[in-house]
């Protein structure tokens, strides 16, 4: 255990080096001038559109920096050639790869949380309340970021390619963004079986599942029990990523 | 880090807004947004922004708002031609900016120059509205207004005015205006209470200001009513209609103002002896 907290301290300490809470600046400023520009822009709908941009931003750029730390596991790694020295270390490929997931997953928490903390100050700045429901879609993101980048690691240890990997990710998270597509693809394509609609639906990740920015924008609370199954959902789902992500880093063998 | 290689951004830095004040100068500092729009349909936004329609809505929301602001302050033709259809998109990708039907319709119907002069597109997005949002009062009321003042469907307004006393938290005085409505048969009293609500829930704003200017405008039609009551007076009295309305002055049946509120002259017709708003006057709507 103690081995696995090491790698993940480690991956969060790199993730940081790499520059990757550069894009905390950039949220920074597009919060700001959010703030400063959309009162005047919106007419009144500055505290409603600072919301939508501030969790958007969120999950956008969480998104992204879980898809390119996530596939940089093994196929980066390959590339800088430093995988091989910590493989030899007396640290199995299992502890590597759960501990690398944790450290990113606690990096995305960093950033999601000053990002909130963000959005939090630019509401005050502009004279509205901190409003407390806002955790409430950010938590779902959260989850949801933690998918990604378990599917990321997946990806990147099937691919010794990681632009291919971060190919692979995109498209399995857009295509779990239009799962709703997909279960109503029976109405314009009906040649094709229930059966493959229903294997499919079931199998890609539903993205929308975590996506609450609606609700919470405009003041509903999003209901205890919904929170609940959506944890479960991505619980579940993250869990089964890294079980095949873990028996795939098992069996692959570095030259 | 040396320096040195960064000197010439000391030169070309003040050269980009430099050479961007120059274009402006050529070319205007307003350029005339784009008349295009390449996504027509709501439903195509939203199939292109899963998971970000609403913020994708707020980017339509602020380009109509920019929209119609530019169109009516710079364009010449002042045509709209983009505002329902940007309108209809931002309320697709998000059925609950109530704000945008509400403001949206303002900007629809308000006849030309003001608004787009096309109050039956401002009626179906207020019913669009109220399809979306079926316990939004104000947008029923809205809609009750917007049938009466713009299109002068009275019975039909008088109907969604009850309909919109029947939402819970409404207002008390609905059912009372749409009673009114009913028996008056649309009166100017009526269109007064209506922009008076209107200017009172409306927030500082291009809505408010467009209340007020409403009530001035219902000001200054009582004004040229009055005084064409006075001309008859006049006339009456004199055997004759005044041959300019400064004749009423003279004869001691006006003492007030002979200008609009905007301060500009009523115009006068001898032959009817009906005084009205000058269509030189920023308080000329068409009838």
């Amino acid at each position: 255990m103690s081995r696995l907290l090491a790698v993940a301290a480690n991956t969060f300490r790199e993730t940081v080096r790499e520059r990757v809470l550069y894009n905390l600046v950039f949220f920074a400023i597009l919060m700001t001038l959010s703030g400063l520009l959309l009162g005047q822009l919106s007419i009144r709908q500055d505290a409603k559109i600072i919301k939508d941009v501030g969790l958007a931003a969120m999950e956008f750029f969480g998104t992204l920096i879980a898809v390119f730390l996530g596939v940089g596991l093994v196929s980066k790694e390959i590339e800088r050639r430093s995988l091989y020295p910590l493989l030899a270390k007396p640290l199995s490929r299992d502890e590597l790869f759960l501990g690398k997931f944790a450290g990113l997953a606690f990096t995305l928490l960093v950033n999601l949380a000053v990002m909130t903390a963000g959005l939090y100050l630019t509401l005050v700045f502009i004279g509205r309340p901190a409003d407390p429901l806002l955790l409430a879609a950010v938590y779902p993101i959260y989850l949801g970021l933690v998918l990604v980048v378990a599917i990321a690691m997946l990806f990147s240890t099937i691919s010794s390619s990681s632009a291919l990997a971060a190919v692979f990710t995109v498209g399995v998270v857009v295509a779990g963004r239009f799962s709703d597509v997909i279960r109503n693809m029976r109405e314009v394509a009906p040649g094709v079986p229930p059966w493959a609609i229903d294997f499919i639906y079931a199998l890609l990740p539903n993205f929308r599942n975590f996506d609450f920015k609606d609700r919470v924008a405009y003041g509903d609370a999003v209901p205890p029990d919904v929170l609940l199954w959506v944890t479960a959902y991505g619980a579940v789902y993250v869990a089964a990523v890294l079980v095949i992500g873990l028996a795939s880093f098992r069996s692959r063998e570095f030259q | 880090m040396r320096l040195r290689p960064l000197l010439p951004l000391a030169l070309l830095l003040p050269a980009v807004p430099w050479t961007q004040a120059r274009i402006d100068r050529e070319i205007g500092t307003f350029r005339a947004q784009e008349e295009v729009l390449y996504l027509w349909s709501g439903e195509q936004v939203k199939r292109l922004s899963p998971g970000f329609e609403s913020l994708a809505a707020d980017l339509y929301w602020l380009r109509t708002v920019q929209y119609f602001g530019g169109e009516r302050l710079y364009s010449r033709e002042k045509r709209f031609e983009l505002l329902q259809p940007l309108v209809d998109i931002a309320t697709t990708l998000d059925p609950r900016l109530e704000i945008a039907y509400r403001y949206g319709a303002i900007f629809l119907s308000e006849p030309l120059p003001v608004g787009a002069g096309r109050p039956r597109e401002g009626v179906e997005l207020l019913e669009k509205g109220v399809r979306s949002l079926p316990h939004a009062w104000r947008l029923r009321q809205d809609l009750g207004f917007f049938l009466h003042l713009f299109l002068g469907e009275t019975e039909r307004a008088a109907a969604v005015l009850n309909e919109a006393a029947e939402v819970p938290g409404a207002a008390f005085w609905l059912r009372m205006m749409a009673a009114d409505l009913v028996t008056k048969g649309g009166s100017r009293a009526d269109a007064r209470r209506m922009w008076q609500q209107m200017y009172e829930q409306a927030e500082e704003g291009i809505m408010k200001a467009n209340a007020h200017a409403r009530l001035e405008i219902l000001d200054s039609l009582d004004a040229a009513d009055n005084l064409t009551g006075r001309v008859a007076e006049f006339e009456k009295r004199r055997g004759r209609r005044p041959a300019r309305l400064e004749d009423l002055r003279e004869a001691g049946l006006w003492g007030g103002p002979l200008a609009d509120v905007a301060g500009t002259p009523f115009g006068y017709d001898q032959q009817t002896g009906r005084v009205f708003i000058s269509r030189e006057s920023r308080m000329w709507r068409p009838d």
